[in-house]
């Protein structure tokens, strides 16, 4: 409970302390909602253009994109300060907050309020409503639980990726490039049906990078398009465990990374 | 000497480059990765459709790849060599920009010149082996070769412009990440990185035309796939002229007023 309340007590400060630049934070927050924009862009032009993609009908392919947004926006919200994490190695900020009474993930994680999300999560609120009213299917509980549970999963899994180059960054900062390169790549490719690709490609973003089990799976269980995805049904079903069980194992990777941490100048 | 000291200050970003071989394996795979996955893509989406907006599958493919390899051309980190203007507005070291015999815009110019060049290198190099495997189709005939070499220099020229600008705009606000994010937004949206402009509906398409944005790729990447015929070439290029004209005279009048607020020790 004490460490609830400090941990409140903090996000509250940082949120005070974005707000001395005012553009700035203004700024931030209309940034998150852009990006966002852009992945919507991209999927709205493809769905234009190319109908049926991949056998999705388009009300089944927006809830991919809504459902990934949905997910990253949390992950910015409450754990996405792993992403430059490298900056704060180079300049021995990890050295100082390993001094300090606090786990070193948590003081990474309240190093700074992640304006941007409020956009974030502003536009993937509104693309998941937009999916939901367009969508055909019976929201039955089971239904909305197992999106809910995807969204947390996806939210999850989204993090391990970024925690495990985190790790590696401890020991080699330059690990960061590599950061940039996976939100690109989950924006980019994270947000339509991957069957469309070559079955190479589409085991590579399944089993090299698992981007396919942050939104492409569980929507295709939702939609009934699992038993087509090119996994087995019961591993596309079990994303978001896959989720928390990835996340989990992150954060061993992290703590053994972390202890052997020597500086950047070691 | 004045060529020599340009070179000294050109090659600092592309030695830092050569010197950390990781980061230079990691663009490699990166390129490569980004390339084959991008020309899986629109080959993919190609596979039950024939030619729409006016692209065939081997435009639109040739398009997306040469969008990605021109990507390269400024993605270097300066944020690692801390001599990004950011950096310098928050340390307050912009100031020794200004005690140098080099005036701060042209180290500035020849810093970015260096970069583009090294950039173009990577581009250059991810373009000859996409075209031996067959990725991308080579130019039509010699004349649009010539005209997309000429479009791709203004481009990036203009780019380089509008990247100063954000950066020019740390002079005012100290702080530029929101407006580099919107940039980079804004750039790869306008410009065709995402999907090529002309998969957009015509109010938007008209839009960008109002922009700088489409002259940095949008321009020359339909010159080289036969997308904008060689008959409206000269037009466009004229386009992408006047906004380097017009970006110059921007960015010189912002330099100017930019030097009125450097302090330095208090003033």
């Amino acid at each position: 409970m004490h460490a609830v309340r400090i941990v409140w007590r903090v996000t509250r400060l940082n949120f005070r302390a974005q707000l001395e630049y005012r553009s700035e934070f203004l700024l931030m927050v209309a940034i998150g909602a852009i990006w966002q924009v852009s992945v919507i862009v991209f999927a709205t032009v493809l769905l234009t253009r190319f109908t049926g993609m991949g056998g999705w009908d388009s009300s089944e392919v927006l809830l991919i994109p809504a459902t990934r947004m949905l997910a990253h926006g949390l992950m910015v919200l409450f754990l996405g300060r792993m992403f430059g994490i490298g900056r704060d190695i180079q300049e021995g900020r990890i050295d100082v907050y390993l001094t300090r009474p606090m786990p070193v993930h948590r003081q990474v994680q309240l190093a700074y309020f992640p304006t941007n999300a409020i956009g974030d999560l502003t536009v993937a609120a509104g693309l998941m409503a937009g999916a939901l009213s367009r969508s055909h299917l019976d929201w039955t509980a089971v239904r909305i639980s197992y999106l809910i549970a995807a969204i947390i999963g996806g939210m999850l899994l989204e993090a391990a990726l970024f925690t495990a180059l985190a790790s590696a960054s401890l020991r080699f900062p330059a690990a960061e490039y590599w950061a940039r390169w996976l939100e690109e790549l989950l924006g980019t490719f994270g947000s339509y049906p991957l069957n469309v690709l070559p079955k190479a490609v589409g085991g590579f973003l399944t089993y090299a990078l698992p981007l396919a089990f942050v939104a492409y799976f569980p929507a295709a269980v939702l939609t009934g398009h699992g038993h087509d995805t090119g996994v087995p049904y019961w591993l596309a079903a079990a994303s978001p465990l896959l989720g928390v069980l990835v996340y989990l194992a992150s954060r061993l990777l992290w703590r053994r990374s972390l202890a052997h941490y020597a500086g950047v100048n070691a | 000497m004045a060529v020599l000291h340009a070179w000294r200050a050109a090659r600092v970003t592309p030695l830092g480059e050569l010197h950390t071989p990781p980061r230079m394996t990691a663009v490699l795979l990166r390129l490569t990765v980004q390339v084959v996955l991008v020309a899986s893509l629109w080959t993919g989406l190609y596979a039950h459709t024939g030619t729409t907006a006016g692209l065939t599958r081997d435009q639109a493919v040739t398009y997306a790849v040469l969008a990605v390899l021109a990507s390269r051309l400024r993605e270097l980190d300066q944020y690692a060599g801390r001599d990004s203007v950011i950096q310098h507005m928050h340390y307050g070291t912009i100031v020794y920009w200004y005690l140098r015999p080099l005036p701060p815009q042209r180290y500035y110019a020849l810093r970015a010149l260096g970069e583009q060049l090294y950039g173009f290198a990577w581009a250059l190099g991810g373009y000859a082996v996409a075209l031996a495997a067959g990725v991308v189709e080579p130019p039509r005939s010699a004349a649009v070769a010539g005209v997309f070499a000429l479009s791709l220099l203004l481009g990036q020229w203009v780019l380089y412009y509008i990247m100063l600008v954000t950066d020019q705009w740390c002079f005012w606000a100290l702080r530029n990440n929101a407006a580099v994010m919107i940039l980079v937004f804004a750039q790869n949206l306008l410009s065709g990185v995402y999907a090529p402009l002309w998969f957009f509906p015509d109010w938007f398409v008209t839009l960008s035309a109002f922009m700088p944005f489409q002259a940095t790729l949008s321009v020359p990447l339909s010159l080289y796939i036969g997308r904008i015929p060689l008959s409206d070439a000269a037009g466009q290029l004229a386009i992408q002229a006047a906004w380097v004209v017009i970006l110059a005279l921007l960015t010189r009048f912002l330099w100017h007023r930019a030097a009125r607020r450097v302090i330095s020790q208090g003033g």
